[in-house]
């Protein structure tokens, strides 16, 4: 995909340059609110676990959910989600273009998306790291033990480059094998043609979920890159930038508190604190600030879920790829997600 | 030149079997390699039949662990998932509109492809009906039917769109264009030549994404109109740089007293082009014409990269989930199944038209 992705960049940044638009605080919210609906990002295929569609054809995964979960907050109705399959690529184009108004797609907050792109990011709503998995009858406890052998990586991509600069840090000699298509690398790796396979986490554990013998792998634990997975917006819009945070955050405070989708309406009715009366909307002041209705965090947990519904539904224990949260996990459970206060 | 043998008449079973004999077991060495060929092709077609139906499950409750225990094909994820690879994220219960629509689609072509249909009003009534009946299908909003965005369609109705539109709209533009090219004007045909050398020398896939994400950025509002038809504007400009040249090959194959005998009939230029030159020069480029529709409809795959979930990525979204990522050979196999039914129809439709219009040919 190497030319693919330079003849896009060249457009993208031929696009971008002059018109990087800044949105002004509020016109997101406005023109959305305008519009009826709240513009996501899909997938051209399927993005497991973050972007999939089901049977019948309708879509579900992580950055998915997060998008209903937004919308929610904003309409209070989930079902107002229009989500628009793009590519990669075309992510930050289709956001200036305002095709969609904000990039929720298994993509990091890096400096150049920032500075150069012209963009803004939320909080972190998922800690993605590059691995490396490995035959557990290799009897492997770091990639230093795998010295000589083989590691299978997806080509031209940034875990390519990720493997290569973390082999040649550590002085570790590896025989690197590039193939194109990730089913294919993935099916090198299965076949026995490499001994280790390099990819983001959820692609391994996915991988390793579904493989004939799952305990016939082991996740080494070296962490050759980490990204932080964020909403991007446009920049200039504060406000749409507080809507994606606090959303977030909303998801985050109800698992905090032990709020779900089921004991919602129970514990709105009596309240065991002033701010949990408040972030549900018995009390007022939730809204106001954000431009929103005083009950959106209700309506985001009653209809979408907190965010351990999400994630367990997602890429949890109710999904076909039974992930552990792992860091993704909230503070109090040793992760390092955490929501924002409520005052 | 040598003449080429002439075919032999209808052989009786035993000189075709003498013939057999001759050609294939001439001499040790040859046998050998018949029966060696044969034992691989009988091999391969074991093997594939195996795969195929013999170990296959079919199944769409079936799991992984049920398709590897048989060995074959996986055939569930189809039976699972043939909704998602045929029409993609159109709403689930509206999906006997894009059926209808296909259905359109293909009654359309089949109608235009027989030989009493060829009339300009006839055709021009039947794409016109096909085209407004397969539009009320898919995008509804009015009879009752509930509006299905552009964006929302895919599978093999948007391939099949895709394809229709590129070349409904190309035709014209590139007769246009090889007229053009050959005008007697040196400034339109220099220029033309500059046009049609530019965009051929582009790769479509950056022509689609311009037309796709960066034309918005340059026209007014009211002309940006919905992605999907700029994305065919593109396709459909590429479609007519390659034809023009095909069609202006077929002109460059025409004796110059076809066109100097129409002069002196005093038929002015468009009876000229029309009635003369044209219908020679399209037969003549027939075999390239065909050849650059089959590319065409090839080509639809790659609106994948501005956002469309045409037949292939749709067959790509059905197998990416927890559930079918192993399966991934049988949706492949799938979808190339579908490719092939239309190309090869493509392919065979362009043989008969040759054999029908080289019939005349000979008799002259």
């Amino acid at each position: 995909m190497n030319w693919l992705m330079t003849t896009t960049l060249a457009f993208g940044a031929l696009a971008l340059t002059p018109l990087t638009a800044s949105a002004g605080t509020g016109d997101t919210l406005k023109a959305v609110q305008a519009r009826g609906t709240l513009n996501c990002p899909g997938d051209i295929g399927s993005y497991l676990g973050f972007a999939e569609v089901d049977d019948k054809g309708v879509w579900k995964g992580l950055d998915i959910e997060l998008c209903r979960a937004m919308t929610t907050a904003i309409f209070g109705d989930p079902s107002k989600a229009n989500i628009i399959p793009i590519d990669w690529a075309q992510r930050w184009p289709s956001l200036q273009s305002g095709d969609i108004d904000i990039v929720i797609k298994a993509s990091g907050g890096t400096l150049s998306r920032d500075g150069e792109l012209g963009l803004q990011f939320s909080n972190s709503y998922y800690l993605g790291t590059t691995k490396v998995m490995a035959h557990a009858e290799l009897g492997l406890a770091s990639l230093k033990d795998a010295a000589g052998g083989s590691v299978c990586v997806p080509a031209s991509t940034s875990t390519e480059r990720q493997v290569s600069s973390y082999l040649a840090a550590q002085g570790i000699e590896m025989e690197i094998v590039a193939i194109e298509k990730n089913e294919e690398v993935e099916a090198a790796y299965m076949s026995g043609r490499c001994d280790t396979f390099a990819a983001w986490g959820p692609v391994l554990a996915i991988a390793a979920s579904q493989s004939e013998n799952p305990a016939a792998h082991t996740l080494l634990p070296d962490v050759l890159a980490m990204e932080p997975e964020v909403m991007i917006t446009r920049q200039g819009d504060d406000n749409w930038v507080d809507i994606a945070n606090w959303t977030l955050s909303a998801l985050l405070f109800a698992e905090q508190e032990g709020i779900t989708s089921a004991n919602i309406d129970e514990i709105k009715a009596n309240p065991p604190t002033a701010e949990i009366g408040k972030f549900l909307g018995a009390t007022p002041g939730m809204g106001k600030g954000l431009g929103l209705a005083d009950d959106w965090a209700y309506n985001v947990i009653r209809q979408v879920g907190n965010y351990s519904e999400i994630f367990e539904r997602s890429l949890g224990q109710g999904s076909a790829y039974k992930m552990p949260r792992e860091m993704t996990a909230l503070w109090k459970d040793g992760g390092v997600l955490f929501p924002l206060v409520v005052d | 030149m040598t003449a080429l043998p002439a075919a032999p008449a209808l052989t009786p079973p035993a000189r075709r079997f003498r013939r057999l004999r001759r050609d294939y077991f001439g001499s040790p060495a040859s046998a050998l390699m018949t029966l060696a060929s044969l034992g691989i092709l009988l091999g391969l077609g074991w093997w594939l039949m195996n795969w195929a139906l013999l170990d296959a499950t079919f199944s769409a409750a079936a799991t992984q662990a049920e398709c590897v225990q048989a060995g074959g094909a996986c055939w569930s994820v189809i039976a699972a998932r043939w909704r998602v690879i045929l029409f993609g994220i159109y709403p689930y219960d509206e999906q006997w509109r894009p059926s209808f629509a296909c259905a359109v689609v293909a009654g359309i072509i089949l109608l235009s492809c027989l030989p009493r249909m060829w009339s300009f009003r006839r055709l021009a009534l039947t794409w016109g009906l096909g085209a407004a009946g397969f539009y009320i299908l898919m995008r509804g909003g009015i009879l009752g039917l509930s509006v299905v965005n552009e964006q929302q369609w895919g599978g093999l109705p948007l391939t099949l769109f895709i394809f229709v539109a590129t070349a409904v709209a190309g035709m014209p533009l590139a007769i246009l264009l090889a007229l053009m090219r050959r005008s007697e004007l040196p400034v339109v045909a220099r220029v033309t030549g500059w046009i049609i050398d530019t965009i051929r020398s582009l790769p479509l896939l950056s022509i689609l994404f311009t037309f796709a994400i960066v034309v918005p950025f340059m026209l007014p509002g009211f002309l940006i109109g919905e992605k999907l038809y700029r994305v065919i504007c593109g396709a459909a400009l590429f479609f007519a740089a390659y034809q023009a040249e095909i069609i202006r090959g077929g002109f460059q194959g025409i004796p110059r007293g076809q066109d100097e005998a129409a002069k002196a009939l005093g038929l002015p230029y468009w009876q000229r082009m029309s009635r003369v030159l044209l219908p020679q020069a399209f037969r003549l480029a027939l075999p390239a014409t065909i050849n650059q529709f089959v590319v065409a409809f090839m080509e639809t795959s790659l609106v994948v990269v501005v956002g469309f979930i045409d037949l292939l990525a749709a067959g790509n979204t059905a197998y990416k989930t927890g559930e079918w990522k192993f399966a991934y050979v049988e949706v492949y196999a799938f979808v190339a199944a579908i490719y092939f039914l239309f190309v090869f129809g493509l392919s065979r439709y362009g043989a008969y038209l040759e054999a029908r219009m080289n019939a005349g040919h000979r008799k002259e």
